[in-house]
């Protein structure tokens, strides 16, 4: 061993590395000790997927029962009604939920009335502070018969329903209230993508002719491509992680048909009927289809724009 | 130096920020841990859920008058162990797999246990109590050979007793639900309080084009302790679940005709507007506000939580509102109904094992007998005589320490700080807390009228599937009971046509209800030979 193959080990990188900055090395400890306890340590549990688990037993004792709980949800009755409302809910979300943000950020950044600037985003933040379950009894209140939703469907000569009772409707209450919610908030990285954009640029259009619209296409979008397009993947590798917390505190049985997603299927088995080797085995499966997602989006996004996670 | 305490602050503040994002769970499992751990020498741990009446005024039991006394009488010094509220079930879980039991845990341990008590035992968490019983609990020894039909109740098919139980000591304790009309307005429309479905349609019909009530009958469908004792289900003879039927085996009864029948009578109702169109999304204050201002004219629940709350809650605005208790319907007028919903004197709640950690079995086992004896029994239906109760002629009435609380505590809140026989817990419950807790006429009544069927044979008793059959049973429930819940409310709607019941019938039927049964009826048949 000479000491110049010494020099390239990454023990001795890291030493050196550590020397010159020890004190951003501390400031991560906390954090690298946080993802490994509550991210990383966690993920052993997941072989409860594969087992028989009962808490008497613990995760070690308790019994092998390999892909049986997979099997019993794939054979599930209601297997291909999750699968199905959990994309299609992802995808509403997606396409309707994902371009809302860039589109108010494009709109903000062509308003020049400083104060009516600032009013729009803070009034359009405020949602983003409020917290679910008020969002969600509040969609309640206002979709029964005598709601604020039906009151502006009778002005204008609608009949009453009850709201949340319809199926049909459930989706466009799902993700028209996500986008309301958060759309003032999704806005601020692109506000400031947009500040990043050289002047230079605009005015170089503007001496060759090209008009507002123009600009948009041919200077602010590529100018902002990188950032949406990193927002498109992580929110890709996202896209079946439909929490269940919104889920629950929206449907009721006569909304399962278009309401129930896989989320709130493990919510029902696993918390409530306390079966956690089924529930583990259905979430593993979600994030599996996660994560081979954020693949596809991440090879795609490489092959064709050149920005890519890794 | 300075440099340094700068550096670890902002160290210690993005963890802050980062942990703050992380999802609650983990949170309530470091603190799940710390409880148990916190554990005392000498001091026995008893693990309970604290009910809202005390968690209102008291963090934990043992800062209640209740938890002194108990102690001071007993002689045994106790720490009480408290769940978060609505996290029974999650904490029990991680308090098993972190496996430092406490010594005393109070639980359902028939419903809430992954295959149930005779389970528990073989899985080391529970002790079986025969020996126990038989040496140091004179008073539950006593208690059970008086009462043959609870000892069966209360022990497992293996003949093992594992718990302490939470008794209802009278009839009129076990049917707490029912249905409630406005007295006030059947008066003033000169008519009768509904024994029918027919006469109920009419009392609907007429509250809502006299009264002009827009919900009629209003109650939140998605409560569940609700749907299993619907007396208008009753009124067909049948039950959304299972039941005990005539011929003593147990059926499932949303699949059977009379449910048809109910379906049909509910969907003609709603199309007619008597029933509230906002049924599924209904939640217990949207129902309050409806029944106290009058969008509403009847529902159902509790003669305390519900009747007495509204009633009170409307006489503000409207003096003369009253609410009366309805008996369940039937088809026929003039017949008693054969069906309703009465529990059992022993449901399987509230009650307490010993656990395997259990150092001092003799006086784990001593202290929970005393309830089941004559001063414990006072003690925890009616707590310290000459604070919270005085003996007038033999009968334990209670002070107005408790009915007229001088801090202005409501009834069930200060009863809560004195006893238990309030809401639960290993003993036997008094039905003379009862006749005083009401404070209503009508209330009174409650019992009486909604006790009136014969609902009491048709209960399924407190079976035990095995463990292997009971993970059956639940995986095929839970199918069935998703499918049921979501297909009934379509049937009411309308947006799915009764002609399809036979269809939906046969869905369940596929989804394995013959083995349910199956393995319903050999528990059963296993409960009788006990």
């Amino acid at each position: 061993m000479n000491k110049k193959a010494n020099k390239d080990t990454f023990a001795y990188r890291l030493k050196k590395d550590w020397i010159r900055n020890r004190s951003l090395y501390i400031m991560v400890i906390p954090v690298i000790l946080f993802y490994f306890l509550f991210h990383y340590r966690p993920m052993y549990g997941a072989v409860i997927a594969f087992k028989d688990y009962t808490p008497a037993l613990g995760v070690a004792s308790s019994p092998w029962v390999g892909f049986a709980n997979f099997t019993r949800f794939f054979k599930s009755v209601y297997f291909a009604r999750l699968i199905k409302n959990t994309i299609l809910l992802s995808v509403y979300n997606l396409v309707f939920g994902f371009p809302a943000p860039i589109i108010l950020a494009l709109l903000l950044n062509e308003v020049h009335n400083k104060h009516f600037k600032n009013l729009t985003q803070t009034v359009t933040y405020l949602p983003h502070f409020i917290s679910l379950i008020v969002v969600t009894g509040m969609l309640t209140d206002f979709s029964m018969t005598s709601g604020l939703f039906n009151d502006i469907v009778a002005f204008f000569g609608g009949e009453r329903s009850p709201l949340l009772q319809n199926p049909s409707l459930y989706r466009t209450i799902y993700v028209a209230s996500g986008i309301w919610q958060q759309v003032g908030w999704g806005s601020i990285i692109y506000l400031s993508a947009l500040a990043g954009v050289d002047q230079q640029l605009y005015e170089a259009a503007s001496i060759d002719g090209a008009g507002k619209w123009k600009q948009l296409i041919h200077v602010t979008l590529p100018g902002i491509a990188p950032t949406i397009i990193t927002m498109l993947i992580m929110r890709m590798g996202q896209l079946m992680n439909m929490g269940y917390e919104k889920t629950i505190l929206l449907y009721n049985p006569s909304t399962y048909d278009t309401a129930d997603i896989i989320s709130s299927y493990i919510y029902r088995v696993g918390l409530l009927e306390q079966d956690w080797s089924y529930s583990t085995a259905v979430g593993l499966f979600n994030s599996l289809i996660n994560f081979g997602l954020l693949l596809i989006t991440n090879k795609l996004s490489k092959k064709y724009s050149e920005t890519s996670l890794w | 130096m300075k440099k340094r305490t700068i550096l670890l602050l902002a160290a210690a503040l993005s963890a802050l920020m980062t942990g703050c994002s992380g999802s609650t769970n983990e949170t309530s499992e470091t603190t799940a841990s710390e409880t148990v751990s916190a554990a005392s020498g000498e001091k026995l741990q008893y693990w309970c859920e604290l009910t809202t009446t005390v968690s209102a005024n008291y963090s934990n039991l043992g800062d209640t008058p209740f938890g002194k006394g108990l102690q001071e009488k007993t002689g045994v010094e106790i720490e009480f162990l408290h769940p978060p509220t609505g996290q029974l079930k999650e904490q029990f879980s991680l308090i098993l797999a972190d496996g430092n039991l406490p010594d005393l845990m109070e639980y359902h341990w028939i419903s809430d246990y992954p295959g149930g008590p005779e389970k528990a035992i073989k899985d080391g968490v529970i002790i079986p109590l025969n020996d126990v019983f038989d040496q140091y609990c004179p008073n539950i020894t006593k208690y059970l050979k008086e009462n043959p039909e609870i000892d069966r109740m209360i022990k497992t098919d293996d003949g093992h007793y594992y718990v302490f139980p939470f008794i209802r000591g009278d009839a009129k304790l076990m049917n707490t639900i029912g249905l409630m009309v406005r007295k006030d307005w059947l008066d003033e429309l000169n008519m009768e309080v509904p024994t029918t479905m027919d006469e109920w349609h009419d009392v609907l019909t007429a509250f809502k084009n006299e009264k002009g009530c827009t919900a009629p009958y209003s109650f939140e469908y998605t409560n569940g302790q609700f749907l299993g004792a619907d007396p208008f289900v009753a009124a067909f003879e049948t039950n959304r679940s299972f039941y005990l039927g005539s011929d003593k085996t147990i059926h499932f009864g949303a699949v059977e005709p009379g449910f048809k029948e109910y379906l049909t009578m509910m969907n003609q109702w709603y199309m007619e507007g008597l029933i509230d169109p906002d049924l599924a999304t209904l939640k217990n204050d949207q129902v309050s506000a409806k029944i106290t201002n009058g969008q509403a004219g009847a529902s159902m629940g509790q003669s305390g939580s519900r009747m007495g709350t509204w009633t009170a809650a409307a006489r503000g605005t409207t003096p003369e509102f009253t609410l009366v208790p309805a008996p369940v319907p039937t088809l026929e007028k003039g017949k008693t109904a054969e069906m309703g919903h009465i529990e059992n004197p022993f449901s399987g709640r509230s009650s307490v094992a010993i656990t395997t950690s259990c150092k001092d079995i003799e006086r784990a086992a001593k202290l929970m007998d005393w309830a089941y004896g004559e001063e414990g029994h006072l003690y925890y239906n009616f707590g310290t005589e000459g604070t919270s109760y005085t003996m007038v002629d033999g009968y334990p009435t209670y002070t107005d320490e408790i009915l007229k609380n001088p801090d202005g505590l409501p009834v069930s809140q200060a009863m809560s700080a004195y006893i238990r026989g309030n809401y639960n817990g290993p003993f036997v419950q008094d039905v003379r807390y009862l006749e005083q807790y009401y404070t209503l006429e009508e209330q009174s009544q409650a019992p009486i009228v909604w006790g009136a069927c014969n609902g009491a044979a048709h209960t399924v008793p407190p079976i035990t599937p095995t463990a292997d059959e009971s993970k059956e049973f639940s995986t095929i429930m839970n199918e069935i009971n998703t499918y049921r819940d979501e297909m009934i409310l379509k049937f009411i709607f309308g947006t799915e046509s009764l002609e399809n019941f036979d269809t939906y019938v046969k869905n369940i039927e596929n989804m394995g209800l013959e083995r349910a049964l199956e393995i319903q009826n050999a528990a059963l048949a296993r409960y009788n030979a006990r």
